[in-house]
């Protein structure tokens, strides 16, 4: 599974967050010993980063795999449990990112999964919205600074302004900018593709 | 005044309330902002829209975690869960949400302190059952009746009574008496007690199918056995002391049997609530609910409504407590599970004062 080469980079995320929580809290990473509370955790929170990686990646058994690494990685922290949330979440976003940007390929399996799951998106919104246009916005999803990206990929996943804030080390207030300017450009990203086709 | 920037006004889209007041009574009279707003509104729901995955409601969990969990003993890893019941120390920390949903029912919804005054209400009535599926604005009964009956099927009857001493008698709890009350609070507590409270949810195939037809869509094959299938939520007795100050009440100390849910008939609940999760039309906010929710009832989670109120952890008396308090401190709570009792410390206190009041409970 070409993820398994991912995992330098989750292990590397993992550490450097839990490096900058633990300088607070003063606990040390246990390496090689698996936390107590990942079942718990995993269960509770297992939904929230498969949502958040399959909006980057377009592809639910992608997602799926990236959570998988996740939550390995998170296992072997000590990232406090309230903290737990935020910190998949980025993770998640960061490494479906790092696969979207290394352009690795679909699938010809998941490429039939991604167009069945087209098929019951209901929204209004949704519905004008082409499978191309899906492809250009995680191509530019993948070209905007990491922060915009992750900031808009977990506001669309049902963080609130607060946690997006705590898990990015932003202000409140600051999300709202960062997540707006994602928007922006993403959509007009759309709307060159709309009006050169 | 000057225009609110892109940032305050893409916030304004999510959470209002996390925005200030000055600026929405402005964006509500100039056209300029209007336009504007309407302008970022579309740029979000295009943006939303292409970003949908369309995915399988509802990630599978349990073969998720049995792979995570051969994936983990593999890598070499000490596994220190166990992938079958769950340890005590699980069962502590999730224990944790059901508290949450107390303090948020009692304290943090709707009118601010004003509910603090119905607080055994709102927990003890037919508002907890939808608490426990629902969203935190209490009105996500309707959206599970799309898929059956949800019946009340005990009554609470709070009611006061003379004192600590009675409350104890009727409830059969011990009721905390607060040794140290914070600084301007005064005169003695009021008592209310109430009884046990059931709601039943069942689920309907027929309902489902016409849900899942308003939302044009075919329903999912139940599974044998799901339709007619029930469970039962639980909640109480419960007891509480309310002091006030000029007739508002502005501290709270309740203590109930935490909420339980039994799947009375029918296939397990985690069935019924995996299926449910996989149908169509499903509102996000009762998903989310679903899916955290265990039918041994150490959880029954609520949405925090977290652009109004922040969470903390602490400690009471050696078990994990959350801490609940209003952006604006204006209101603050602290509440734990311990022996299958929750406890809520709850007023217009800062999160020091309410610990202060817990800690010093006996």
């Amino acid at each position: 599974m070409a993820l398994n080469r991912q995992g330098g980079t989750i292990a590397a995320l993992a550490g450097g967050w839990a490096e900058r929580k633990e300088r607070v809290t003063g606990s040390g990473r246990v390496r090689g010993v698996v936390r107590a509370d990942l079942e718990v955790i995993f269960r509770r929170d297992y939904p929230l980063v498969v949502g958040v990686a399959a909006r980057v990646m377009g592809s639910q058994d992608q997602a799926e795999d990236v959570a998988q690494e996740v939550f390995l990685a998170f296992g072997r922290t000590s990232v406090p449990a309230g903290e737990a949330r935020g910190w998949l979440s980025v993770a998640a976003a960061h490494t479906a990112l790092n696969l979207l940007r290394s352009g690795r390929r679909r699938t010809a399996r998941e490429e039939t999964t991604a167009a069945a799951d087209r098929t019951v998106v209901s929204d209004v919104a949704e519905a004008v919205v082409t499978r191309d246009d899906r492809l250009r916005v995680r191509a530019a999803l993948a070209r905007l600074p990491r922060k915009h990206a992750i900031a808009l990929v977990l506001r669309h996943s049902g963080l609130t302004y607060a946690e997006v804030a705590a898990a990015l080390g932003l202000s409140p207030g600051s999300v709202g900018t960062t997540v707006r300017r994602a928007e922006s450009t993403l959509r007009k990203e759309l709307n060159r593709h709309a009006s050169s086709d | 005044m000057r225009h609110p920037t892109e940032g305050v006004l893409r916030r304004l889209l999510d959470e209002p309330a996390g925005v200030a007041t000055a600026d929405r009574r402005h964006v509500a009279t100039c056209d300029e902002c209007g336009q504007h707003l309407a302008s970022i509104r579309e740029d979000a729901d295009v943006v939303h829209a292409s970003l949908a995955t369309g995915s399988r409601a509802g990630a599978d969990v349990g073969p998720a975690w049995q792979r995570l969990s051969s994936a983990a003993s593999t890598a070499g890893a000490t596994p220190l869960w166990r992938a079958g019941p769950r340890g005590a120390r699980a069962r502590t920390s999730l224990r944790r949400p059901v508290a949450a949903t107390v303090a948020v029912a009692m304290a943090l919804t709707g009118a601010g302190v004003a509910a603090a005054n119905d607080w055994f209400q709102i927990f003890r009535t037919e508002r907890i059952a939808p608490v426990s599926f629902s969203a935190a604005d209490l009105n996500a009964l309707p959206d599970l009746r799309r898929y059956g009956e949800v019946a009340l099927t005990g009554r609470p009857d709070v009611h006061p009574v003379a004192g600590r001493a009675a409350a104890e008698a009727e409830t059969g709890l011990d009721v905390p008496a607060v040794t140290h009350l914070p600084r301007g609070v005064r005169s003695e507590p009021t008592y209310q007690v109430g009884g046990e409270a059931t709601v039943t949810f069942t689920f309907s195939a027929h309902r489902a199918a016409q849900a899942a037809a308003a939302a044009g869509k075919p329903l999912p094959p139940p599974p044998s056995g799901m339709d007619g299938s029930q469970v039962r939520l639980v909640a109480g007795p419960g007891a509480a002391a309310l002091w006030q100050k000029s007739g508002v009440p502005v501290l709270v100390v309740g203590r109930a049997v935490a909420p339980r849910a039994f799947s009375s008939s029918g296939v397990p609940f985690e069935t019924m609530r995996d299926y449910l999760l996989s149908l169509p039309g499903l509102p996000e906010n009762v998903a989310a609910q679903l899916r955290t929710f265990n039918a041994d009832g150490s959880t029954l989670p609520l949405p925090v409504p977290t652009d109004r109120i922040t969470t903390s952890s602490a400690q009471v008396g050696g078990e994990p407590a959350t801490v609940l308090a209003t952006r604006d401190r204006s209101l603050a709570a602290v509440t734990w599970v311990q022996d299958g009792l929750v406890t809520v410390v709850a007023g217009t206190l800062d999160s020091d004062e309410v610990l202060s009041v817990a800690r010093g409970l006996r």
